[in-house]
């Protein structure tokens, strides 16, 4: 008997391991359902403090959720303000804005499809929406869309929307990447802001010393890595489908010279681009590359840094290049589509969409939204104005997941010196083929 | 045959009183497992995720897996890991035990202090060690060069066989405690008539420790490595936080190569089959432990 019960706390011992770490089985929900719980209550706090007759609203309207990773401290406020100034509008809607970090979120969706615990709205990375699309996460909106009377968006930004020509959702921000460089630092090795390869590594050479990398960049191993990886990609001519050819190589031989002559640091494969704004911030990095998503972040932890925008330099004999970011909005499978309908065309029209994205650090998808009108007078921001209409977009596909990680891989193993450039470029043509 | 029908009774009755705790255990234990079973032998990936119909694959998911370089490598990885980890572990935890199992002024708040490093959530060591073991503003880094021990600082993370080290090491923190507190229980329920009597025979102190000490303490040092091997082998937010797998694959390990799989690259039937590996494996180790302790109760 001893021996059964043994056995049993055995059983259960390995099975609790299990459940706790394993793939995707419902324990992993009920786990994942816990910390979604706790955002709900932080957000609630949250809004709060902002509105309390808000929540007093909710009675007697048809509520609905939604679920984004804007994160609280920073670009979330806004949202819950204009979610707020949504409810207040009309009596019929009331919208519950939650929080949750992108990692996060994303399991949420894969989870959901199977449990059906998805929110009415949700954000989505705009690589991946046709993964979850194509994982049935959203619902089909074309006719809604095509209905309706307001159909401004820019080609590339509902494109990935696009799935199997159905729409699942519209562009909610966008965003690329520059160089932001650190005037100070700079104005005392008297170089000039450098616009193409050869000038950033001599820029390098001058402004690395011992406690200052020349460039800071994130090579984590992710979709952050691919995103940072892309502008180099396409300024020396290579491209996704071609990640083997000369051109390609070419662009991650470059990077890698930067990191082997100490110019940006070894630690970069571990950095998400958070991680090297800290760098920039703190001074310990004169230059990065990095969106205007993180004006907010550079404002609460350096304010008295001096620094300027710039377009990513160029390959010698290559075109500036960047790469488009940003978010989308989807309605979700099983949502009460009427009222997520109207409040997604309320928060993405013309006025609400050129006031948010304004205080996000985001770039308006709207063909109807002036930028250059929008960012008058602010220097920072008018600089990635002018880089946005050259952004590409990255897929859209389904396998975009798989594409990326072929990419990152390659990036981490080049920069860990585990592959030379021609093995690594190679290896990952070949996988991105294997797709096909 | 009346003994027979109230001993029967009473083994129905006993039956009833666990009937609760089975079925909790069946639907929020069992079902997980069995769910996880099943997908693994489907072909489930992003567009066949929410449809009810999936194909049954048979053991496809399980071929691809194990022709897969990185889970081979994972695999080898978590037995590394668990390894290196078990051996500093317990052979440090178990010094600690028998020093703090002396009775000096002091022992037992020093005993409450190391406690604290495996009480703190996981997350908190692994940013802490991730930061301590960073290249240029790491104090480990700082502190080895400061000594001349090293000249130039190490990328601990960055490469493929220091991230393991660091790893190992930042879980040892944790587990050294754990292995000490068990130990240290088992040391103390030693009556201490029987060395009395050793010393009256003569014997000396490494005689003691090895014909009382270890045969005494057999039980508890199975428990602590098996548990150890447990709870280290499915090792997942440690790793996650510090280095997520990388440097490229170099600290994968099943349980961050299952997640990989499943929520990333959106191959789920793989992902599980991944999964189930690890649940075998430790499957493995929990009858070997069985036997032992079976063994034990037949002396």
């Amino acid at each position: 008997m001893k021996k059964k019960v043994a056995l049993l706390t055995i059983l259960a011992m390995t099975v609790g391991s299990l459940t706790a770490c394993g793939g995707s089985d419902a324990a992993d929900a009920g786990a994942s359902t816990d910390a979604a719980a706790e955002s709900t209550e932080t957000t609630d706090e949250a809004a709060d403090s902002t509105d309390e007759t808000a929540s007093a609203d909710a009675e007697g309207k048809t509520t609905i959720s939604f679920w984004h990773y804007m994160s609280e401290d920073k670009e979330g406020k806004f949202v819950n303000e204009a979610v707020d100034e949504f409810n207040k509008s009309q009596d019929e809607i009331f919208v519950e804005a939650q929080y949750l970090p992108r990692e996060e979120l994303m399991k949420q969706y894969t989870i959901g499809v199977v449990s059906g615990e998805l929110p009415d709205v949700g954000m989505v990375d705009n690589p991946d929406h046709n993964s979850y699309a194509s994982m049935g996460v959203f619902e089909d909106i074309t006719d809604l869309y095509e209905n309706s009377d307001d159909q401004n968006f820019l080609e590339g930004s509902i494109g990935s929307c696009y799935y199997e020509d159905k729409l699942y959702g519209v562009p909610w921000g966008n965003n690329c990447l520059g160089l932001f460089y650190n005037k100070t630092l700079l104005d005392e090795a008297g170089i000039a802001v450098p616009t193409t390869w050869s000038e950033l590594e001599a820029a390098c050479e001058k402004l690395t010393t011992d406690s200052c990398k020349g460039l800071a960049i994130s090579a984590i191993g992710n979709e952050e890595g691919t995103f940072q990886y892309m502008p180099w990609l396409l300024s020396a001519g290579g491209s996704v489908e071609e990640l083997g050819s000369d051109a390609s190589k070419e662009s991650m031989t470059y990077l890698y010279g930067l990191i082997e002559k100490g110019y940006i640091s070894k630690e970069c494969v571990n950095w998400t681009q958070a991680d090297a704004e800290k760098q920039f911030a703190s001074g310990q990095a004169a230059m990065m590359i990095n969106g205007p998503w993180q004006f907010s972040g550079l404002e609460a932890d350096a304010p008295d840094l001096s620094y300027g925008v710039a377009r990513m330099p160029k390959a010698d004999n290559g075109e500036y290049a960047s790469i488009l970011g940003g978010e989308n909005l989807g309605i979700c499978t099983g949502a009460n589509v009427d009222a997520a309908w109207k409040f997604i065309t309320w928060i993405t029209s013309k006025e609400k969409s050129q006031e948010i994205c304004k205080s996000i650090g985001r770039f308006s998808p709207r063909a109807d939204v002036d930028t250059a009108e929008m960012f008058a007078g602010d220097e920072l921001n008018s600089v990635f104005a002018e880089i946005m209409p050259d952004a590409q977009s990255r897929g859209p596909s389904p396998d975009w997941p798989e594409i990326s990680a072929a990419i990152y891989t390659a990036q981490q193993e080049v920069f860990t010196g585990q592959k030379d450039v021609d093995t690594a470029m190679n290896d990952a043509q070949a996988t991105v083929d294997a797709l096909k | 045959m009346k003994p027979n029908s109230t001993e029967k009774k009473e083994r129905r009755l006993g039956y009833l009183f666990i009937l609760p705790a089975v079925i909790y255990m069946l639907i929020f234990i069992g079902y997980p497992i069995v769910y996880n079973w099943i997908i693994s032998f489907q072909d489930v990936t992003a567009t066949t995720l929410a449809s009810s119909a999936r194909d049954f694959v048979g053991f496809e998911n399980y071929k691809a897996i194990f022709a897969d370089g990185t889970f081979r490598k994972s695999l080898s990885h978590t037995f590394i890991y668990t390894v290196g980890c078990l051996v500093i572990q317990f052979s440090l935890g178990f010094l600690f035990a028998m020093f703090f199992s002396k009775k000096f002024t002091v022992s037992k708040p020093i005993r409450g202090f190391i406690v604290i490093s495996w009480m703190l959530p996981v997350t908190v060591t692994a940013l802490v060690f991730k930061f301590m073991l960073g290249e240029s503003s790491g104090i480990i880094n700082t502190i080895l060069i400061n000594l001349h021990i090293i000249k130039e600082p190490i990328g601990w993370l960055l490469k493929g066989n220091t991230a393991m080290w660091g790893l190992i090491i930042a879980n040892s923190w944790v587990g050294i405690p754990f292995n000490m507190l068990l130990l240290t229980t088992g040391l103390n329920n030693i009556p201490s008539d029987v060395y009395e009597a050793a010393s009256i025979d003569g014997a000396n102190a490494f005689q003691k420790f090895r014909k009382i000490t270890l045969p005494l303490l057999k039980p508890t040092i199975m428990s602590v490595l098996i548990l150890g091997f447990v709870l280290t082998f499915k090792v997942f937010d440690l790793v996650y936080v510090m280095t997520a797998g990388g440097p490229v694959d170099a600290t994968e390990v099943l349980s961050t190569y299952s997640y990989k799989l499943s929520f990333q690259l959106f191959k789920f039937g793989q992902g599980s089959a991944v999964a189930n590996v690890l649940f075998v494996c430790l499957f493995i180790v929990a009858l070997i432990y069985l036997k032992t302790i079976s063994k034990d109760e037949v002396m």
